[in-house]
């Protein structure tokens, strides 16, 4: 992996709570515009190295690099996307989706015309004048996800956006989140505690084992795209994968 | 470890807690003494020393304790029977669509009356003496409990309800086991509300005619210019305030156990 | 499951929903969200209700409990003919439907304790349904002292407790997450097995259809009626990644994806 291609580096991440340790020494990198899925048994430390990188805890040691700079908040553009639909009540689709541009003072212009390159993308051109209650659960996430996207983030975190989500919803929007990548080149790291999720949209699969969290194993998954659940190659993957976090 | 973080939690809260009391102390021994106020207005160890001298002294006939009590009664009787009514009305209009129907409009009307207006009336309906006094303490506290528990008691989630029935349970039993807990936490509120309501209508009529209370004590302390008095009288209303609100919220952190989240 | 039982099984029908429609009525619109449902779920049988998202699986549940009146046809659960909620048919919930105020004994002893029963006798029959659902020790926890797991098992005992002839589960796995889910489907069977019940759940996956019904009813979009039906006769414990497994899942799926 030649420097320039790294994205994020992750050194000797560790984190403990008091006594209790959570992360143990976690390593990896992450290379630009890589789909990165993070999986681990229920209750392990996923949601602790999140709020590691989104700076939300100090590190006990360890170190977060982004594009061989410590991780700054400030600096980078680092997007989130969580489960719960973050949308802000008040704000029409548009001016959500516009937010995260005027908070960081791009020009007028530019903004609107992110703003219509995403809205198409997500395919809420119709509704871009409607406020998050008038919308359903599935357009709200497509609201989320383009005002991410709009940034145009060095690095986006999706955890678990699709948790709540109705199975055909979630498998029509990840195919939305494919296309999205596909096109803008973004370097995703997302959470999910559903492996065949991991196994649909990832590029690499990133398995963690439980408390104390360290790096069981990274997976490459090259199935070819669009992937079909129920095929011979992408069952053993899932199998694979779910032998090494089973705790049920 | 766990144990050791809350400790030290609670030691920061108590030592926030004097440092904000010898702030505001600080503050106002420096506006007694490098202003003029100081001229009329003791200082705060001064009103603290009077504050306790009168445990035993007598302001009048009474010590400062039993104007407290006094106060304290009216306050109480008021309020209890205030709070017996507004639950038992709140409920029966969340719960029959015709009392609702006949009781809303006349209440909604009467609600923004600010209960002081009704002193005149009081005092023509009720006397002068003790018996006005309950009345206003009562309707100043009913009226800002009523709608609490309305809503409280309209609260209850229809699957609930529905699991309820599926369950196998009649009305009433539903009544007494999902409405009423489900009610529970709006009523405490609407009772917190309440007292604040009543203790202030018990100070304000005292202050329009008595002999007894911590009313009296404030308002005789500014008929006869006795800065100091007035002062003790506040200190005690704040006191008290306080002490009755935490009580209530005693008993509701013990009643609403499953209302917090984990332990 | 035996050849005899499976014999049994074709012998008592339990549930006969009989061209039953649902339409809602508002001010101004009219929406019909069952067209004409006929579905028959026949003694300790696991029938399992697939439909798309909106598609009235959760109405058609509803109607069959009672919870809901439908708008033509008749509901029949063993004799009697279905007009209001009531103990004989239990109901597990999509989201926890747990009394918050009360503890876990208190909620699985509901359903007894409503209809009178002595606490002694309730106590001992909440304990032995707590202990099915692997929740001994809990009795005293309230629900948000708990998982999103151990309280969809409350809800499940809680139902149990009552012992109904039957009983509906409307989508109970369907906000935990991927894991716990699987965990709890393999519960599920597990206390199935132990209590026979007639049961019918509803779900949008498909893999947790072919998972635990001995037969899938695929139903329409909105206003829904049956599309097709499969049974399952896959031996159980049940494995995801077995050919046979993913043949029947590729099967709905084929019959889905034609349905929308």
């Amino acid at each position: 992996m030649s420097k320039e291609n790294v994205k994020v580096q992750v050194r000797h991440l560790t984190k403990k709570f008091g006594d209790l340790l959570v992360l143990n020494d976690v390593s990896f990198e992450v290379k630009k515009g890589q789909f990165l899925c993070v999986v681990g048994p229920t209750g392990c430390g996923k949601t602790t190295f999140l709020n590691c990188i989104t700076k939300l805890y100090e590190p006990t040691s360890g170190e977060i690099l982004l594009d061989g700079e410590p991780v700054d908040l400030r600096k980078h553009n680092v997007s989130y996307i969580f489960q719960e639909y973050s949308a802000m009540s008040w704000l029409t689709v548009e001016q959500n989706i516009a937010f995260g541009l005027n908070i960081k003072h791009f020009p007028k212009e530019e903004v609107k015309a992110r703003v219509d390159e995403v809205i198409a993308m997500v395919g809420l051109e119709k509704f871009r004048n409607y406020y998050p209650n008038q919308l359903s659960a599935s357009m709200l996430q497509r609201v989320v996800i383009a005002r991410a996207f709009a940034t145009k983030p060095d690095l986006l975190l999706m955890d678990e956006p699709y948790g709540q989500l109705d199975i055909e919803l979630r498998f029509k929007l990840e195919d939305e989140l494919i296309g999205l990548w596909e096109q803008l080149g973004t370097t995703i790291i997302f959470i999910t505690h559903n492996i065949e999720e991991a196994v649909y949209i990832s590029e690499d699969i990133l398995v963690l084992t439980n408390k104390p969290t360290t790096i069981k194993t990274m997976i490459n998954n090259s199935l070819p795209r669009p992937r079909n659940v129920t095929s011979r190659s992408f069952i053993d993957l899932r199998e694979q994968v779910t032998e090494l976090i089973k705790w049920w | 470890m766990k144990n050791k973080a809350k400790q030290k939690q609670i030691a920061i809260k108590i030592l926030a807690t004097i440092f904000s009391f010898l702030i505001f102390g600080l503050l106002w021994e420096m506006l007694v003494r490098f202003s003029d106020v100081g001229r009329v207005m003791p200082g705060p160890l001064e009103t603290l020393q009077s504050f306790f001298e009168h445990f035993t002294e007598k302001y009048s006939a009474y010590t400062l304790p039993e104007h407290v009590w006094r106060s304290l009664r009216r306050v109480l009787t008021g309020y209890f029977f205030a709070a017996i009514a507004a639950i038992a009305l709140g409920i029966l209009m969340a719960s029959y669509k015709t009392i609702d129907a006949i009781v809303s409009p006349l209440f909604n009307m009467v609600r923004p009356i600010p209960p002081v207006a009704w002193i005149p009336l009081a005092i023509l309906w009720f006397g002068i003496n003790d018996g006005s006094k309950y009345f206003l303490i009562f309707w100043a506290s009913f009226l800002s409990m009523v709608q609490n528990v309305y809503a409280g008691t309209k609260s209850a989630d229809p699957k609930l309800i529905g699991a309820a029935k599926m369950l196998g349970a009649n009305d009433g039993h539903i009544f007494l086991t999902i409405v009423l807990p489900s009610a529970v936490p709006y009523i405490f509120s609407g009772l917190q509300l309440g007292i604040n309501s009543a203790w202030a209508m018990a100070i304000g009529s005292e202050m329009i005619r008595s002999t007894d209370g911590v009313g009296w004590l404030i308002i005789r302390g500014m008929d006869n210019n006795n800065l100091l008095q007035e002062l003790v009288g506040i200190l005690a209303v704040g006191i008290v305030g306080f002490a009755l609100a935490s009580v209530l919220r005693g008993v509701e952190a013990k009643l609403c156990r499953w209302n917090k989240r984990g332990t | 499951m035996s050849m005899e039982q499976e014999r049994d099984l074709t012998k008592r029908q339990m549930i006969v929903c009989d061209h039953v429609s649902k339409t809602f009525y508002t001010k101004n619109t009219e929406t019909k969200v069952i067209a004409d449902l006929n579905i028959t779920a026949n003694e300790n049988e696991f029938l399992v209700l697939f439909g798309p998202g909106q598609c009235g699986k959760t109405t058609a549940l509803n109607v069959m409990a009672g919870l809901e009146t439908a708008t033509s046809g008749t509901v029949t659960v063993g004799n009697e003919i279905v007009t209001k909620p009531g103990p004989e048919r239990g109901f597990v919930y999509q989201t926890t439907a747990l009394f918050p105020w009360y503890t876990v004994m208190k909620n699985v002893e509901y359903g007894p304790r409503a209809r009178g029963m002595s606490k002694k006798e309730r106590r001992k029959k909440a304990q032995y349904y707590i202990d099915l659902v692997g929740l001994g020790g809990f009795e005293n926890s309230f629900p948000n002292q708990l998982s999103g797991g151990m309280q969809q098992r409350v809800g499940i005992a809680r139902a149990y407790c009552n012992e109904p002839a039957v009983l509906f589960m409307d989508e109970p796995f369907g906000h935990l997450d991927a894991q716990t889910r699987y965990l709890m489907q393999e519960e599920i069977i597990r206390i199935w097995e132990k209590e026979r019940r007639t049961v019918v759940f509803v779900t949008n996956n498909i893999e947790e259809a072919v998972y635990l019904a001995d037969r899938v009813i695929v139903l329409t979009n909105c206003p829904t009626r049956v599309k097709k039906e499969f049974i399952i006769d896959l031996p159980r414990p049940r494995n995801y990644t077995d050919d046979k497994f993913l043949n029947l899942r590729a099967e709905i799926q084929d019959v889905v994806d034609k349905t929308l």
